[in-house]
């Protein structure tokens, strides 16, 4: 599907404006507007890292003008969807290092729990502040062809994009200033207010002014841009392991011109297994000794907690509906994607005979690494995933292929069709609150899936538009949140193009 | 607000790099201005000549290198794998402000960041005479103007501080710097006996040129309303009170900005023996040998309050 056009070539309702301006300047001025934003993200100095032949380099952020654009009111039925599920996630999370209820109820399988590499026995027995351990998360969303939003995966750990989502915005001000006088856009400056408010929030009691301290592992992360961006929206510190210490008393300090000054909330955008080399990794030089007692102690919040990526492999979000329903006693309002998990002997069974109708993908790998996608490989690649799956099935889920949606975009002066995804960001803590919208990325190259800034993808603004001057809506498309994972069937597996997405520069 | 020790580290490097390659900005363009207004008949005169602009940002011994105009010129602008180049200090003031983003405001990061981007594309140009008054007037302008913006719309805190201090220090090396080898060279020239005549010629265009890569000249003439002659060149340079960039203005600078930091009273006292140092050269600035040395020892106390800075401030908590 996509997300302007008919299959007759005429602009949907929602992109009727959009196109109609195009119409008007003409192919040169979408190219000239293109170039100016380009030259903006230039001197906004807004970049990110990648690593090639063990250098780092810092690149401009791959931007292309083009909006996307999504009705509000089906924005509204998404929105509604992710709240839900981050609930449940939380609940989820806090219940393993608790009183593991749902395992107890046979819902969630102990061994599955015993295998995760990400659970953290060291985490076992806390209770974190309102009971929320996923503060901040990303979940990739994508379309298929008749439109319907699925959750491709849930991020969190430490996803990473917001940033993107807020400067791209400010650059597509600048292109399309016509359209933001005419349209009602909702705004998305305000996500660092919330991340603010939700980070304030975890403050050891009776802290009125807490101090907050973003906790990066450095100049060389891919995501160092974001780091900085959101200490320098929220006022906040941005500090290195180094720039910390945990005192005899248990709390968490940082080196002042004045001398030690308490840090009351550690926004880590670090790994679990970095953060404490007393507890975890002990030749970690990213983290800060002591930051797990003073977190146990209630001396210093941490997000997201320690341990909250337990909830974040792709084995776990094949029970995702079961665990909404578990806890919320609802059915979940936004779709999982069918997911085969090959620790099963049926659902393995299934996956290896129909491998080149599937999608791979190792459980806790990010960035699209380690991904097959079925109808694209080799004889010799399937082969290889095979024996992968065969080796540790634990760690192997497959999905069917996703027709995924696209919208146009500008590739050498010319509109061309690039599937997307989205990744909006849910923040979690006393209340809950999601991104109008999220980041886009775009696969620029004709017909790939991989839309990751590390693998030549690209971005786009996204625009959530309730409808006035003009601006139709769509009709909502119709649910279906049937057959997900309890009821897993096989009929499922149409094969169509594919999703080939992931958790982007995570740690 | 709570300034970070590595944050209090990265801008006041930032604002010394950039102090550098603003002052090596001007210095380069006065003295390729001042060469045009004295031509010299000996082809091999005109090729060497450069020489002394070396020692000024480097070592006294390459007052007498060899170095060409063109060789000159790209150790001090162009290269950026020189020491203390402007390419080399814009790119290090970049990467700096990089990592300090959130303490300054936004705009500071992005003049910069622009600077940088023009520096890294533009400043191997500066090798030819047409195009180097574009880059070098650049850089000093964007110095500028990142001063402006810290001025209009920067909170007083301690990172202000720490900027200014890094503006002020730098400042003030590179004033004795200049005073040290340039004036040094001109008096000698003007008080040996037999080349008398020939240097006097001269020394007024030249210590005009001294004023200019100062960009004092202006302010020198309003404050004397006399002819320019040496030793008030000299000591208008070293010791006026409220010329900003006369060395003693640069450290009194830096003592009033410890009064906003917090147990500033090892810096102080360097910044006292510093400052002790300078107005006790005032003697020497009827003799060019006196002098020069005497440059050298106040250099050294400036040393010194870096060093305090350093210790009391910038490595709190380092391994």
């Amino acid at each position: 599907m996509d997300e302007f056009l008919n299959d007759d070539g005429t602009p949907r309702p929602a992109a009727a404006a959009l196109w109609k301006l195009f119409d008007e300047i003409g192919p040169d001025e979408i190219q000239a507007r293109q170039q100016a934003t380009e030259l903006d993200i230039l001197t906004m100095g807004i970049t990110f890292t990648v690593y090639s032949d063990g250098e780092n380099i810092d690149r401009a952020w791959p931007f292309d003008v083009v909006p996307r654009i999504i009705p509000g009111d089906e924005w509204n039925q998404v929105q509604l969807g992710l709240h839900q599920r981050l609930r449940a996630v939380n609940m989820f999370i806090d219940d393993l290092y608790n009183d593991q209820r749902i395992i107890e109820a046979g819902v969630f399988p102990a061994d599955l729990l015993e295998d995760s590499v990400n659970f953290r026995p060291e985490c076992v027995g806390t209770h974190p502040k309102f009971g929320v351990w996923a503060h901040i998360s990303g979940s990739d969303l994508v379309r298929d062809h008749d439109g319907t939003f699925y959750v491709l995966e849930d991020n969190l750990r430490v996803p990473s994009g917001v940033s993107y989502v807020i400067e791209n915005r400010a650059v597509t001000k600048r292109a399309f200033p016509e359209l933001f006088g005419r349209n009602q856009i909702r705004p998305v400056d305000s996500y660092t207010d919330e991340l603010n408010k939700v980070l304030s929030s975890l403050a050891p009691d009776g802290v009125i002014e807490p101090t907050i301290a973003v906790l990066t592992p450095g100049i060389f992360n891919s995501a160092y841009f974001e780091h900085s961006f959101l200490a320098q929206r929220m006022g906040a510190e941005l500090v290195e392991g180094g720039d910390l210490v945990v005192g005899d008393d248990d709390c968490v300090y940082m080196h002042t011109v004045d001398g030690r000054e308490r840090v009351h909330v550690v926004y880590r955008r670090i790994d679990d297994l970095f953060l404490d080399p007393e507890v975890f990794r002990a030749d970690s030089l990213l983290g800060v000794a002591g930051l797990m007692r003073a977190w146990k102690a209630g001396n210093v919040g941490i997000a997201n907690a320690p341990g909250a990526g337990v909830a974040d492999d792709k084995c776990v979000y094949a029970w995702m509906p079961d665990i909404i329903r578990f806890y919320l006693d609802e059915e979940p309002k936004i779709a999982n994607v069918p997911t085969y998990r090959c620790m099963y002997e049926s659902e393995r069974e299934y996956v290896l005979e129909h491998l080149d109708e599937l999608v791979m993908k190792p459980a806790n790998e990010s960035g699209g690494y380690g991904i097959t996608i079925g109808s694209r490989a080799t004889e010799e690649e399937l082969t290889a995933c095979a024996a992968a799956i065969l080796d540790d099935p634990r760690n192997w889920v497959a999905q069917p292929i996703i027709d995924l949606s696209t919208v146009p975009t500008l590739i050498d002066g010319k509109m061309e069709s690039r599937h997307v995804d989205l990744r909006p960001f849910i923040l979690t803590g006393e209340h809950s609150y999601v991104t109008a919208g999220g980041l886009t990325r775009v696969a620029l190259k004709e017909g790939s899936l991989i839309v990751n800034s590390s693998q030549g993808g690209g971005s786009k603004d996204t625009w959530i538009v309730d409808d006035t001057g003009g601006w139709e809506p769509q009709p909502v498309p119709a649910s279906h949140t049937a057959s997900q994972s309890q009821s897993q069937s096989q009929s499922q597996s149409q094969s169509q193009s594919s999703a080939g997405l992931d958790q982007e520069g995570g740690g | 607000m709570a300034l970070l020790s590595r944050n209090a580290d990265r801008i006041f490097w930032a604002a010394r790099y950039l102090e550098r390659a603003e002052d090596t900005s001007r210095l380069v363009q006065e003295f390729g201005e001042l060469f045009d207004d004295m031509p010299s008949d000996d082809p091999h005169e005109n090729e060497y000549r450069w020489a002394p602009l070396l020692a000024v940002c480097g070592d006294r011994s390459l007052l007498t290198s060899e170095a060409t105009e063109g060789d000159v010129v790209n150790a001090l602008v162009c290269d950026p794998e020189e020491e203390g180049s402007v390419a080399q200090c814009v790119a290090a003031a970049r990467s700096n402000l990089r990592t300090t983003r959130e303490v300054l405001p936004r705009e500071a990061w992005h003049t910069v960041n622009d600077l940088s981007m023009f520096v890294a594309s533009e400043v191997a140009r500066a090798r030819d005479r047409r195009f180097r008054s574009h880059v070098l007037t650049r850089v000093a302008n964007d110095s500028r103007r990142l001063d402006g913006i810290l001025t209009s719309s920067m909170t007083r805190d301690a990172a202000w501080q720490m900027w200014r201090m890094g503006r002020y220090l730098e400042r003030a090396d590179m004033t004795t710097r200049v005073v040290g080898v340039r004036a040094a060279v001109l008096m000698a020239q003007s008080t040996a006996p037999d080349e008398a005549g020939r240097a006097l010629r001269y020394d007024e265009v030249q210590w005009m040129g001294v004023l200019k890569s100062l960009s004092a000249l202006q302010m020198y003439q309003r404050s004397t309303r006399n002819a320019i002659e040496a030793t008030s060149v000299v000591r208008f340079l070293l010791f006026d009170s409220t010329f900003p960039r006369s060395v003693r203005f640069c450290l009194d600078e830096i003592d009033r900005s410890l009064d906003q930091m917090s147990r500033p009273d090892s810096v102080r006292v360097a910044v006292a023996e510093a400052r002790d140092g300078l107005m006790s050269t005032m003697a020497t600035t009827t003799d060019g040998a006196d002098l020069d040395q005497a440059m050298d020892w106040v250099q050294s106390l400036i040393g010194k309050v870096n060093g305090a800075i350093t210790d009391r401030y910038l490595s709190i908590g380092a391994a």
